[in-house]
């Protein structure tokens, strides 16, 4: 945005740098915190009201390792998602922080109780054995560990719900007013949160199955135990996955809708979107197998199933996260805001006037397009509204994108990104100038010189 | 006048007040309690787990298991400040997310990409404090190993503060910003060494006083060899409180006078002076309280909870001026900050209720339909009825000779090998059958 300095990630892109933080902190933070808290809930109650030690130890060993998942990867990446925004579309965050400032504070205090619970637990846990008044105590700790977690999503949900489907939210442009209680209960977030949540349950179950596997070694009555709890709980809560999955995608944008399919296969095989569906059934194929072996045959079942159960799921979610993003495209915040930070708004604005125009980090000899600055003018265009989804050599390289393009035709291509061919770009913005700026920087990358240029003139006419 | 190059633009929402009045007044105060908190936590991590390590390797190097148990009981205290530090972060970061939007973002884009390491950087030296806190016992025997992971650990969180001054400094010095600032610009300024220096030293401060807290409780225990660390905790706390406190009276001045004229000038002249001296008061105080007591292992509750007291008021006033500072600084740019997006909104309005009224302006392929449905779905991007742009033209396709039925099929999955020296077209699934037929009927009528 022209309002920021300029951060350019090489080679792997703005996209993939966040992404590789974002689904990092969903797998911990849904797994090992979210749904994790929710099953150790679950064999918790079991093993007091069992009086059992020994599924009691397990739990332990289960909630050693999301601890130490949940405090060092989870919780830091989750911070790390708003501090990789931050880097690469302040404008949004911005506008995203100001509307939902309570929100998030709420959810600050939640997450503050959340914590404390969580480090109380754990500090107390092998303190109190089964059996003793105490060990009451840590069941309602952990209860209410469960229950604060689970609060927390549900309120970055609503944010991610406003991002795609944001309602009614804006009361007027200029001056911006908007209608908090409409952002917050905007149409995708009940139907999002139900998702979530019980996806979240099942990724733990899958977690908690593979675990036991390795604390249960030595005891396959254990193991038994263990694999049909967590089992039952996977596989009791895919209707609900499906269920809640329908009502929500019946909640987007028509036009994320038609991107839905691009978005799971990737645009290279659009023209055979059943391969989406052969992915997904593959996929999801993977996990019922493990998770029914290892339900119905606790001490056969080998360890190579637990493991493609657990790459199964995070196909899965990774292509669930990754398609939530992409049908969003070209916006950031629909209707509102592209996904370069342009404001939809203010996009005559900067057609009529010229988009380097405004630019703060652009020193001012660079403002105005000349003919000595084209080039440099063009790549500042480029690194304010291409690099959020383009790099120069890297992943969707726009390099590779406009090789072979003469400069005229990278110019008319400028002209209709946002046409029906990719309605998942925005349009370019600013002047005619600037237009032309833009497609001689391009063109000079894939080195379309004027002499290679009149080589491929050459070609045409000798063929 | 002072004079400020670049001048960033602030989000043009409104600060979420709720329509109160004294909302804006509490968001600072909040801000300023969160830090105090975050930073404190933070030190304590920072010290806690140097001192950790290095009671570990003395007392291996000794071979005393005195020393090792007090290694050993510094770990819970950097399980715990390690995860509220973090936490406790994250309520400065939204409020001065709010407050300060344009200086803190661009800040942190300017010192891009490292400032990714508050993050990453953070992840690892977790993982490595766990590992160290949780194979205490399994390396026992290899203890060479167990302090080498330890030290790894510890030398990674003292490069986290370094991202964050060099963030901080830059976001509230707005005058020093160039169009290539980079994190190493940021660094490598005296401001920001002071600044550091102060902070550091400060950290063994406050770690000395959470060891005399500390100590204090160990030395009730029942367990003697908790008793005779809880000894060597709170020996410890008063040279690390001490020492670093003295030498903070002589890099304080440095730190406030690295800062340019115009903050300083704001800063003396809002009163911010009082809280510098007040600061400087309560030290001395607690410095004098402990001193009293400097040889006695059996140091009184009272006189312990005295100095946490003092210190606690000091470090709030140390906080609140900071935070005056900050703003004195950033004000002016603020201010103008703000009027540039109140301008750019105005102006932006007026071309967009224009825009509104303007009819489209392509109209003249109402005589053909197929030209006016290829408009629609965006073929003329790439394709003109003559030359070549992205696309062949219309009419080398139509020398083609395909059907519309053949037509529909390579809309839907181009073959560029049709095409050698074209990028290939992207399939258009989306465009319905019929209105593909219309346009080729256009496209064949072009021959
Ligand atoms: C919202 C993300 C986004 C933004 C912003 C964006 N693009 Fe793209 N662009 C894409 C995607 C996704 C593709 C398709 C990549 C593929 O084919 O897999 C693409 C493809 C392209 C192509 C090839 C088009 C074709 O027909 O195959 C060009 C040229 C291009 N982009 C140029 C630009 C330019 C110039 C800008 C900046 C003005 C820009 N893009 C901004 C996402 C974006
Ligand atoms: C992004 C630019 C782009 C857009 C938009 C576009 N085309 Fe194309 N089209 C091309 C290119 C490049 C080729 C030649 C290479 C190829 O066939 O892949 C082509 C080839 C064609 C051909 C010849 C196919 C062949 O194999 O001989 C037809 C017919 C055609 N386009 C029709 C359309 C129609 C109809 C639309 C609108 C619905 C459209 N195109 C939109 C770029 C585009």
């Amino acid at each position: 945005m022209f309002d920021y300095p300029i951060f350019e990630m090489p080679f792997i892109g703005h996209r993939l740098l966040f992404a590789f933080d974002a689904i990092l902190h969903v797998f911990i933070s849904h797994g090992a915190a979210v749904g994790g808290s929710i099953i150790l809930v679950l064999s918790q109650w079991l093993a007091i009201k069992n009086n059992d030690a020994k599924l009691d130890a397990l739990s332990y060993k289960i909630l050693f390792t999301f601890f130490i998942l949940a405090t060092a990867v989870g919780a830091l990446t989750g911070i790390g998602i708003w501090i990789h925004i931050n880097i690469i579309n302040p404008a949004a965050i911005g506008a995203l922080l100001r509307v939902f400032f309570w929100k998030w504070l709420i959810e600050w205090i939640v997450f503050n109780v959340e914590m404390i619970l969580l480090l109380w637990l754990f500090l107390i846990w092998k303190k109190h054995s089964l059996g003793t008044p105490g060990k009451k105590k840590v069941y309602k700790l952990l209860v209410s560990y469960a229950v604060a977690s689970w609060f927390t999503m549900a309120i970055i949900t609503a944010i991610l719900g406003f991002m795609m489907t944001p309602g009614n939210w804006l009361v007027s442009y200029f001056p911006a007013k908007p209608d908090y209680l409409a952002s917050l209960l905007n149409p995708s977030w009940f139907p999002s949160l139900g998702f979530r949540t019980f996806w979240s349950i099942a990724w733990a179950g899958s977690m908690a199955m593979v675990l036991s596997y390795f604390f249960t070694r030595d005891d396959l009555e254990l193991r038994k135990k263990a694999m049909r709890l967590y089992g039952a709980v996977l596989l009791g809560c895919i209707p609900f996955i499906i269920a809640f999955g329908a009502w929500y995608y019946a909640q987007f944008p028509q036009a994320a809708k038609e991107l839905f399919w691009m978005g799971m296969v990737t645009r290279r095989f659009a023209g055979n979107p059943e391969y989406a569906t052969y992915v997904t059934v593959i996929l999801s194929a993977l996990v019922l197998l493990g998770a029914i072996t290892f339900y119905t045959k606790p001490k056969q079942a080998p360890l190579f199933l637990g493991i493609i159960m657990l790459i199964g799921s995070m196909g899965l979610i990774g292509g669930f996260e990754r398609v939530r993003e992409f049908v969003r495209k070209p916006y950031i915040i629909y209707d509102y805001m592209y996904a370069n930070g342009v404001r939809v708004a203010d996009v005559p604005y900067l057609n009529k006037t010229g988009y380097l125009k405004h630019a703060a980090f652009v020193p001012p000899e660079f403002r105005e397009v000349t003919d000595e600055n084209r080039l440099v003018a063009g790549k500042y265009l480029y690194q304010m509204q291409c690099r959020y989804c383009h790099t120069v050599n890297g992943i969707n390289s726009v390099k590779a994108r406009t090789k072979g393009m003469s400069e005229e035709a990278i110019y008319h291509r400028i002209g209709s990104l946002n046409s029906p061919a990719t309605p998942f770009m925005p349009p370019f913005t600013g002047t005619d100038d600037e237009r032309k700026a833009l497609a001689a920087y391009l063109a000079s990358l894939a080195e379309q010189t004027p002499a290679n240029v009149y080589k491929q003139k050459l070609d045409e006419v000798s063929k | 006048m002072t004079d400020f190059r670049i001048i960033p633009g602030d989000i043009p929402l409104p600060l979420p007040t709720m329509g109160l009045e004294f909302m804006e007044p509490f968001f600072h105060g909040l801000l300023i309690v969160a830090w105090v908190v975050h930073i404190l936590f933070i030190n304590v991590l920072l010290g806690a787990s140097l001192a950790s390590v290095y009671f570990n390797s003395k007392g291996h190097k000794e071979k005393n298991p005195i020393f090792d148990r007090v290694g050993y009981l510094l770990t819970t205290p950097v399980t715990i400040s390690e995860n509220m530090g973090a936490l406790w972060g994250v309520a400065p970061l939204l409020l001065v997310s709010i407050l300060l939007t344009p200086l803190f973002y661009s800040s942190s884009i300017l010192i891009s990409p490292h400032w990714l390491h508050i993050i990453y950087g953070n992840v690892v030296a977790f993982l490595l404090s766990y590992l160290y806190k949780y194979t205490w016992h399994t390396l026992e025997h290899r203890k060479t190993l167990h302090i080498f992971i330890g030290v790894v650990g510890v030398a990674l969180f003292y490069t986290l503060p370094l991202a964050f001054m060099s963030n901080v400094q830059l976001a509230m010095t707005p005058t020093t910003w160039t169009y290539t600032t980079n994190f190493w610009d940021a660094l490598l300024r005296p401001d920001t060494f002071f600044r550091l220096v102060h902070f550091y030293l400060a950290t063994f401060a406050v770690t000395g006083v959470f060891m005399l807290v500390y100590g204090m409780y160990k030395r009730r225990s029942k367990d003697e060899v908790d008793r005779q660390a809880g000894i060597v905790l709170t020996r410890t706390g008063k040279t690390w409180f001490i020492i670093p406190t003295a030498l903070n009276f002589f890099v304080g001045p440095l730190v406030l006078f690295s800062f340019p004229d115009y903050g300083i000038e704001a800063f003396f002249a809002n009163g911010y002076f009082w809280g510098i001296i007040l600061t400087v008061v309560l030290a001395l105080y607690a410095l004098y309280q402990l001193l009293k007591d400097f040889f006695n292992d059996d140091i009184p509750d009272r006189r312990v909870w005295t100095v946490v007291a003092v210190m606690v008021i000091a470090i709030i006033s140390m906080a609140s001026l900071r935070h005056g500072m900050r703003m004195g600084l950033v004000k002016p740019v603020l201010e103008a900050s703000h009027a540039k997006t109140e301008l750019f909104q105005k102006e932006s309005m007026a071309a967009f209720e224009e825009a509104k009224t303007k009819p489209k302006t392509y109209t003249q392929g109402d005589t053909y339909p197929g030209k006016t449905m290829a408009e629609k779905h965006g073929c003329l991007a790439c394709h003109s009825e003559r030359v070549k742009i992205v696309g062949p033209s219309y009419r080398d396709i139509a020398a083609k000779g395909y059907s519309p039925e053949q037509i529909v099929e390579l809309v839907y999955q181009p073959k560029p090998d049709n095409w050698p020296g074209y990028m290939p077209m992207p399939p258009m699934p989306q465009v319905p059958a019929e209105d593909i037929k219309v346009i080729a009927e256009w496209i064949n009528s072009l021959k």
